[in-house]
């Protein structure tokens, strides 16, 4: 088996759920990815010096410079190509609907490991990491910090997080804007299923503050082209109400309709100033991966 | 409708299982999870109600199922009269096939089983048929069946016997195997008609319970026969003769042949006149001693084999002295016992006529058995000698006469008698109960003809039997064992003086009973009739054997020792030392082949019911008892019916609880 095939396979979600450890998956997922990336165009994404910066209060002090310091006496630190996004902020929704899955893997646990996998890529490249976890409230919020510890702190409450009730979508970014005013990287988990006129007037103060935010839409296949042999009683996970479909609506007027509806939300994030992605659970999380250093590339 | 095993409707509390089942499926659908119903619109209300239609077929096929199977157990039946009019043209067939000897004449068995035949054949797919073969009694060959072939399997066992049928007889006995049907009965009786086999009444030809009666007559054309109806002679002069019957329109010339223990010895021509008898006379035998099977046979052979011989069984006596005690051995009053003692030639008695004091002339032993024709004769002296020569094995036969009126005891026997009853001619009594099994009466009939004036009352002792009793209650016969003799009692005169037996016909035979009693049964009627019965035991012989005419071993019937002689020919009996042959002969109204009259037997075809009319008969007992029809077969055939439907549904069910795809 090639180191290729390997790594590949290590991302695959239902590999990924069997190692119960968020920092291993992470590990696991970004070293796995950049082994196999080591060719690609994002290559010079690491450690090559970029400039000097003067020492701001909340900057790491290991990062000072201290050859320059006992030339000029002025604290300078040192900064590398891909660190001048600084801050990666990963909303998360934990809400009931994130529960689903047909398979192994729930959007939910998918949801994680993808948060779990962009905080540890992002505190490889000394980003600073903070986090969101959402339904119809904010149930936590870490601040964004580069700190040793950060991250730990970050996968422990991204591992906490479980489905629990509905979504609002308007919380976490209204609280985003009171607590993060400067630019940064915004990542939102969600299965969106929101109006996509209520997400535009979410996501679009946080374009006109400068952040690029990225929707990671998460569905699970069912949902996407779900096969229903005969009627059944569907139940909201949400709200708990429940209703008798037919097969033939599921496999026609029903993914007519998701895929106007993902449609919609692609148009309206990029009205908003803010990249799309729609992820089925069921592929591996290199592809979603590949897409974001994409978009963090085209960003950064 | 009934159940034969209600308990088992028990089994229907079960159906409590998938009723709550479809209780708990009802509270839990199929009910999956979704992430939001944002997206879905309900489903067509006709599919959601062809899913619940869907769930209650299965519930009622489920709680169908195991009302079947409770019901199966319980096995339901429906009680029904067998009617005609029911829709059913079922009907039972007896087929009762004459096999009486007669039937043995040329090709009529042939025909009979070809009719038989027919009636099988013609047995709608619902009919039944049984068998039964009469002759001298009726014989059930097999339960009904509609197997046409275990019929014609059973129909080719059976062959003419040499008994002789009685219609009316048959009748009546058929009358305890229909009671049993539960469909319309037809009779198909297969027979040759005979005009001798008919009843005295006519009305003996009809079934005794409702049935249509077929008379099926495979009698065809003139019968001619000739039969050998009578064979007879003297075993003292050993002279014979034969009667010839001719049951045939032409005069025929016939050659009797005499055959004595299987030699020809004589044989001469005769010419049977038509319809009419010839008699052959033959010279005297000489006999041998002990048993003669003497056989006369007539030829040329015709059609019917049976009756062209018969048999007689001969025993050269020996003279036994027999001793007659009376007041005047002259006078009249031993006449009448002493002349028919000397008539039973086959028992070759010598009476010896003597006055009580003449008793010691000679050794009584030296007489076979000893008559006292008036017990009130004996003197002391006489009786204590008598007693001594029964105590030793002796017989007497004591009577009453005039000198006996003042006895209180019955000499020799010691019975105690009631003062003397003196009828007188106006009032007379006549024989009342015949203990018709003691030996000494077997074949004595006719003794109420006889009537008594005058008897002496005796009181029986413990150890008599009475064998006669007089109208009025009183005994006119005892017997009674006294050490190793006997001694018969006669309570009344063996002359006139007291009745008028001794001018009937049946005196004789009475006298000749008697005295073969009082033999010990040495002088046995040598004939019997061919399907009566024979006992050693009633012979007087002690474990002795009965051998048939084939030389075999006869077997009892019942476990008794009685022995159907169903055979013509010579019985050997053996026992005690000695042994005695028994003559049977072809039943001589059997030869007369003549059938009823065309319009006789219409009548009796008339005389059954037609099965369409057989309902309505308050004695058909297929009508008054209704037969159970079980429904089991239908209710397994519906269970099966239902389980397949229930997988089918339940699979279907199934499917549908898998509902969204893994």
């Amino acid at each position: 088996m090639s180191a290729r095939t390997a790594a590949t396979h290590l991302l695959k979600p239902e590999t990924l759920a069997g190692l119960a450890n968020l920092d291993l998956i992470a590990r696991a997922v970004v070293e796995g990815f950049l082994t196999g990336m080591h060719r690609s165009p994002f290559f010079g994404f690491s450690q090559e010096f970029a400039e000097y910066k003067m020492y701001a209060e909340g900057d790491d002090p290991r990062f000072v410079d201290w050859n320059v310091y006992a030339r000029t006496e002025r604290t300078y630190i040192k900064r590398y190509i891909g660190e001048t996004n600084t801050r990666l902020e990963i909303l998360l929704d934990a809400s009931a609907s994130m529960g689903f899955g047909s398979g192994k893997v729930t959007k939910l646990m998918y949801g994680k490991f993808l948060a779990a996998t962009l905080a540890y890529l992002a505190a490889r490249q000394h980003d600073a990491v903070g986090l969101i976890v959402f339904d119809d409230a904010i149930r936590e919020h870490r601040p964004a910090t580069s700190r040793s510890g950060g991250l730990s702190g970050v996968l422990h409450a991204i591992d906490r997080a479980a489905p629990a009730k509905g979504t609002n979508i308007k919380a976490p970014f209204e609280r985003f804007r009171e607590v993060e005013k400067g630019r940064g990287l915004v990542a939102v988990i969600s299965d969106f299923y929101t109006d996509p006129e209520g997400l535009l007037k979410s996501v679009q103060p946080l374009a006109y503050q400068g952040q690029d935010v990225i929707l990671f839409h998460l569905l699970d296949p069912q949902e996407i082209k779900p096969v229903l042999k005969e009627s059944a009683l569907l139940e909201d996970m949400e709200t708990g109400e429940s209703m008798e479909v037919s097969p033939i609506y599921m496999s026609s007027l029903y993914r007519e309709r998701i895929d106007a509806h993902v449609s919609a939300m692609h148009k309206s994030a990029l009205g908003a100033g803010a990249d799309h992605l729609l992820v089925d659970i069921s592929k591996p999380l290199d592809d979603v991966l590949r897409n974001y250093m994409t978009f963090r590339h085209r960003r950064g | 409708m009934s159940l034969l095993a209600p308990a088992f409707l028990a089994g229907l509390l079960a159906i409590g299982l998938p009723w709550w089942l479809h209780r708990l499926s009802s509270d839990n659908p199929n009910k999956q999870r979704f992430s939001s119903l944002m997206f879905l619109e309900p489903g067509e209300p006709r599919r959601v109600l062809a899913k619940k239609v869907q769930y209650l077929l299965l519930l009622a096929l489920r709680i169908g199922v195991l009302v079947l199977l409770a019901l199966a157990f319980a096995q339901p039946a429906i009680w029904r009269k067998p009617t005609a009019g029911d829709g059913s043209a079922a009907r039972l067939h007896v087929i009762v096939l004459d096999v009486s000897a007669s039937m043995g004449y040329r090709d009529r068995w042939q025909r009979a089983v070809d009719a038989a035949n027919d009636v099988i054949g013609s047995l709608s797919a619902d009919d039944r048929a049984q068998l039964i073969a009469a002759g001298r009694s009726i014989e059930v060959l097999g339960s009904p069946t509609a197997d046409a072939s275990v019929l014609r399997q059973t129909l080719n066992t059976v062959k003419p016997g040499v008994f002789r049928i009685d219609y009316g007889q048959t009748m009546r006995a058929l009358d305890g195997v229909l009671r049993g049907a539960n469909l319309p009965v037809v009779i198909d009786l297969v027979t040759d008609a005979q005009q001798s086999s008919l009843p005295t009444r006519f009305g003996e030809l009809a079934p005794r319970r409702a049935a249509e009666l077929a008379v099926h007559d495979v009698a065809t054309g003139t019968a001619d026969n000739w039969a050998v109806d009578s064979f007879g002679g003297s075993a003292l002069t050993g002279e014979l003769e034969a009667g010839i019957r001719s049951f045939a329109a032409e005069p025929a010339t016939k050659t009797v042949k005499l055959e004595h223990n299987g030699r020809v010895v004589a044989e001469q021509t005769v010419e049977v006149p038509a319809g009419g008898r010839a008699q052959a006379r033959f010279q005297p035998l000489e006999l041998a001693s002990g048993g003669n099977r003497v056989r006369v046979s007539v030829e040329p052979a015709d059609g019917l084999a049976a009756d062209d011989q018969r048999f007689l069984s001969l025993k050269r006596p020996q003279p036994r002295p027999v001793l007659i005690v009376a007041a005047d051995p002259k006078g009249k009053g031993p006449l009448y016992t002493s002349a028919a003692l000397g008539t039973l030639a086959a028992l070759a008695l010598t009476p010896e006529v003597k006055a009580p004091n003449g008793l010691g002339d000679k050794p009584l032993t030296d007489y076979s058995f000893i008559v006292v024709t008036d017990a009130g004769l004996l003197g002391p002296a006489e009786t204590t000698r008598l007693q001594d020569y029964v105590q030793g094995g002796g017989r007497v036969l004591l009577a009453f006469g005039p000198r006996a009126a003042s006895l209180t005891t019955v000499p020799v026997a010691g019975e105690a008698l009631k003062p003397g009853s003196q009828l007188g001619a106006a009032k007379t009594a006549s024989i009342g109960e015949v203990d018709a099994g003691h030996p000494a009466l077997r074949g004595v009939d006719e003794l109420r003809s006889a009537k008594f004036t005058r008897y002496l009352a005796v009181e029986p002792h413990a150890d008599d039997r009475v064998a006669i009793r007089l109208d009025d209650g009183a005994p006119l016969l005892l017997d009674r064992a006294l050490g190793s003799g006997r001694v018969l009692l006669f309570t009344s005169s063996l002359d006139r003086e007291w009745n008028d037996l001794p001018v009937q016909p049946v005196f004789v035979p009475f006298l000749a009973g008697l005295a073969n009693y009082l033999l010990g049964g040495a002088g046995f009627t040598s004939e019997a009739d061919l399907g009566s019965t024979l006992a050693v035991r009633a012979l007087g012989l002690v474990g002795g054997q009965i051998f048939d005419p084939r030389g075999e071993k006869a077997l009892a019937l019942g476990g008794g020792d009685d022995v159907l002689l169903d055979q013509v020919g010579f019985y050997e009996v053996v026992g005690g030392g000695n042994s005695e042959l028994v003559a049977v002969n072809f039943d001589p109204r059997e030869s007369d082949l003549a059938p009823v009259d065309a319009a006789a037997l219409e009548r009796w075809r008339g005389l059954g019911m037609r099965a369409s009319d057989q309902a309505q008969a308050p004695s058909a007992a297929a009508a008054e008892e209704p037969v159970a029809r079980s429904l089991g077969p239908w209710l397994v055939l519906a269970l099966l019916l239902v389980a397949v439907m229930e997988s089918w549904v339940g699979n279907w069910h199934l499917r549908i609880r898998r509902g969204l795809a893994a």
